[in-house]
């Protein structure tokens, strides 16, 4: 089964729950602008949800984008960047079509995206609408 | 080991001076837990009761509590206390969204608006640097309008709030908004307007950690399982406002004749099914929008086409609103409903303050004693209820009497104050002592008037207890007053308490600031708030005469479904004597010295002196 959320904007209340799970998992603490899925208040119109879409992602241009090739997919369909390798070039956050890769500026310049926690999404068990459902992984 | 949720700090904002400084949070204070402790606290150390509320003396105290900005849901909202230039009491009031998240991501406590600024001001809040600016450009503009500026001119995600035109003009029941939610009741907008501030703009940067991470983590998931299933219940209160909003229960105090018609001449509206909660759902585009981390999302946005074609959008009306600006206007048209909802939005306004003006204003049109040139004052009229807010707001004509409350308007205008629905002078909210009498009892000895916040209004409509009786409900209503001000330390959404158990709280506060407390101790917390805020109001001059019901009360309720029902003099008086006897009070409404001294705030009785 391809990797990747189902996600239907309609359903979204922008709650943030997605983003504070996210940065909770990621950092340790509530960081809503440093969680890896942004929701952007469009109001009255429904919300833009920003996130790794994987394997719903045609041609995947963030892989090709990177110039020392620190993003990878993996067997399981996670798209994940080398920290170690990423120089801070940006190239992937301009390729992403979602707006989903965004940089580090803190203690290094790195890019960083959703990485699906390895399998099973903190974002996705805080959503109690079904605006943000798991596809494949664990 | 995680640090607390609590940043022990708060913003000292000098507007006179334009300068800004941090204040440490000091140990005494901690006690008060956050939210309306702190506000409580602040206010009745730094203001006088006997202060002009409008005057530079008067504070307005901005704060969130121990669980803001964490994954505890429905935990959104930010407290205002300040003193009331409408009841002339103290006042707390509350809004959703996401302000309060962001005062905490912003690394505060709150924030302590001090002085008049100069000349009108935005204040930016970025993190715990503070900048001034000017407002020229929004003055005179709505809430929403001024809002949009904000993000404008510094960035989209800014989260505000802000004073429309009534605010500016000193309505008493002026709002202060937080896109679309509103610290409604009182007239703090009013306070703001009067230290020239048209609005603020907080942007954070900060996360939040909780003290003890895995027990907080075990805490949320609980909480959520609960709110989950809650929602998942079709008869459940949440499940229903999940799904429709706060309207979700009219049906239900209709049918109980408990929904307040007509200036509150009635118990019922044969129109309610036109304007509830599922009529908006069923009629118009909804969609629901939630406060910050909230699994409940009542907040209701709909898509309205108005008489003339054009079309607008509103979140909302909430419950309260279809009683004070239709039941008890004796309109059901839902377009109209959400058209003076918008008005008061525009102009920042309280629906409920408001609405009851404008139904005491209608009935003394019909009765001959108030006229208004270009406008026939009669219920159900839509020119008539749509006109008199926009005068309310704009301060024109009739509009100007009503704008500074109802006791102002009815000595001005020579109507009769026992028709006007309030208590210490703030208008009633969506329900009726005549049916419901320990709810009566709240509203009558509320600290901020006629306020529904700590009644026992589910027990009483549900039929869990006779809502007829009074026999048991000033113990009730002691209970319920102390537990929700203690919750509100926390600054936690009302509902939240409908389905979380008490005992949860003192744990959420444990396992969020690493501070042990017990349920008994957490409580003992909203005693002592709620004896502070009567002492200050004691201060202001207020006292037993001050906790009574308006004559109507006592006048029987007409219509068939509750026809009749009405609050006995007596045993209201019974009630209230039995209420202070149970609080440590003397007979006129004092609270004893022993009493101070059990909740250790003896040094307290100072502020009762006048």
């Amino acid at each position: 089964m391809p990797l990747g959320f189902d996600i239907d904007r309609n359903l979204c209340t922008e709650c943030l729950r997605c983003l504070a799970a996210c940065s909770l998992t990621k950092l340790g603490r509530v960081q809503l602008p440093l969680a890896r899925i942004a929701v952007k208040r469009r109001w009255p119109e429904i919300p833009e949800i920003r996130v790794c879409r994987f394997d719903d992602c045609p041609g995947q241009p963030c892989i090709d984008s990177c110039p020392v090739e620190a993003i990878s997919r993996d067997a399981r369909g996670l798209v994940l960047i080398d920290r170690d390798t990423c120089t801070g070039c940006r190239s992937c956050v301009e390729a992403c079509p979602y707006g989903a890769i965004w940089m580090e500026e803190n203690g290094g310049n790195y890019a960083y995206k959703c990485d699906f926690c390895g399998g099973a999404p903190a974002c996705v068990q805080e959503c109690v609408t079904g605006a943000l459902v798991q596809k494949g992984g664990a | 080991m995680g640090r607390s949720s609590m940043k022990d700090l708060l913003v000292r904002i000098d507007l006179g001076n334009r300068r800004a400084e941090p204040w440490a949070v000091p140990e005494q204070l901690k006690g008060y837990l956050g939210g309306m402790g702190y506000g409580t606290k602040i206010l009745v150390d730094e203001v006088p009761p006997q202060t002009d509320p409008l005057s530079p003396e008067n504070k307005l105290i901005l704060t969130v509590g121990p669980l803001t900005g964490t994954m505890a849901p429905m935990q959104p909202q930010s407290c205002i206390v300040t003193k009331s230039p409408l009841t002339g009491t103290i006042l707390n009031c509350y809004a959703g969204g996401f302000l309060g998240a962001e005062i905490r991501f912003a690394g505060l406590d709150g924030l302590i608006l001090e002085g008049v600024a100069p000349e009108w001001t935005l204040l930016l809040v970025e993190d715990d640097r503070v900048s001034f600016h000017s407002a020229e450009a929004v003055l005179g503009k709505s809430t929403a309008e001024t809002e949009a500026y904000l993000r404008e001119i510094f960035g989209p995600d800014v989260h505000t709030l802000s004073i429309g035109r009534a605010g500016e003009k000193a309505v008493a029941m002026a709002s202060i908004f937080s896109e679309t939610r509103t610290f409604g009741r009182g007239g703090a907008g009013a306070v703001l307007g009067s230290k020239r501030v048209k609005a603020i703009a907080v942007r954070g940067s900060r996360g939040v950690e909780v003290a003890r991470p895995d027990e907080f983590s075990a805490l949320v998931r609980g909480n959520m399982e609960l709110l989950k299933a809650a929602c998942a219940e079709e008869y459940n209160l949440v499940g229903m406002f999940s799904r429709v909003g706060t309207g979700a229960g009219m049906g239900l105090v209709n049918g109980r004749g408990a929904l307040a018609t007509r200036n509150h001449a009635f118990g019922s509206f044969d129109g309610s099914t036109r304007i509830d909660g599922y009529a908006y759902a069923d009629k118009f585009y909804t969609r629901a929008i939630a406060c910050y981390g909230c699994p409940v999302h009542c907040g209701m946005l709909h898509k309205f086409t108005r008489a003339d074609g054009s079309s607008s959008w509103l979140r909302g009306p909430e419950y309260e609103t279809m009683y004070s600006l239709g039941s008890d206007l004796l309109n059901g048209d839902p377009v109209v409903l959400a058209e003076a909802n918008q008005i008061c939005e525009e102009y920042g306004m309280d629906t409920l303050s408001s609405g009851v003006c404008v139904a005491w204003a209608l009935e003394m049109g019909e009765s001959g004693v108030l006229e208004e040139p270009g406008l026939e004052l009669k219920f159900g009229e839509p020119a008539a209820i749509l006109g008199l807010l926009r005068k309310i707001g704009e301060r024109e004509g009739i509009g100007d009497l009503l704008a500074r409350g109802p006791k102002q308007a009815a000595k001005a205008s020579g109507g009769d104050l026992g028709r006007f629905m309030q208590i210490k002078n703030s208008g009633f909210a969506a329900w009726m002592p005549r049916r419901m009498k320990g709810t009566g009892l709240a509203f009558a000895t509320s600290n901020r008037g006629a306020c529904h916040k700590r009644a026992p209004i589910g027990a009483e409509i549900t039929g869990q207890i006779d809502m007829d009786a009074y026999e048991g409900k000033a113990a009730l209503v002691r209970e319920i007053q102390d537990r929700v001000n203690a919750i509100f330390t926390l600054v936690s959404c009302r509902f939240h308490e409908f389905v979380t158990p008490p005992e949860v709280y003192p744990r959420f506060v444990a396992a969020a600031t690493g501070r042990d407390i017990s349920l008994k101790e957490f409580l003992a917390v909203g005693e002592r708030i709620w004896n502070l805020e009567r002492l200050f109001n004691i201060g202001a001059g207020l006292g037993r005469a001050d906790d009574r019901l308006p004559e109507r009360c006592y006048q029987p309720i007409k219509g068939e479904a509750s026809e009749g029902a009405v609050v006995d003099r007596d045993e209201f008086e019974r009630m209230l004597d039995e209420y202070y006897h149970l609080r440590g009070w003397d007979e006129q409404g004092n609270p004893t010295q022993g009493k101070l001294e059990q909740l250790g705030i003896p040094e307290y009785a100072r502020l009762g002196l006048r």
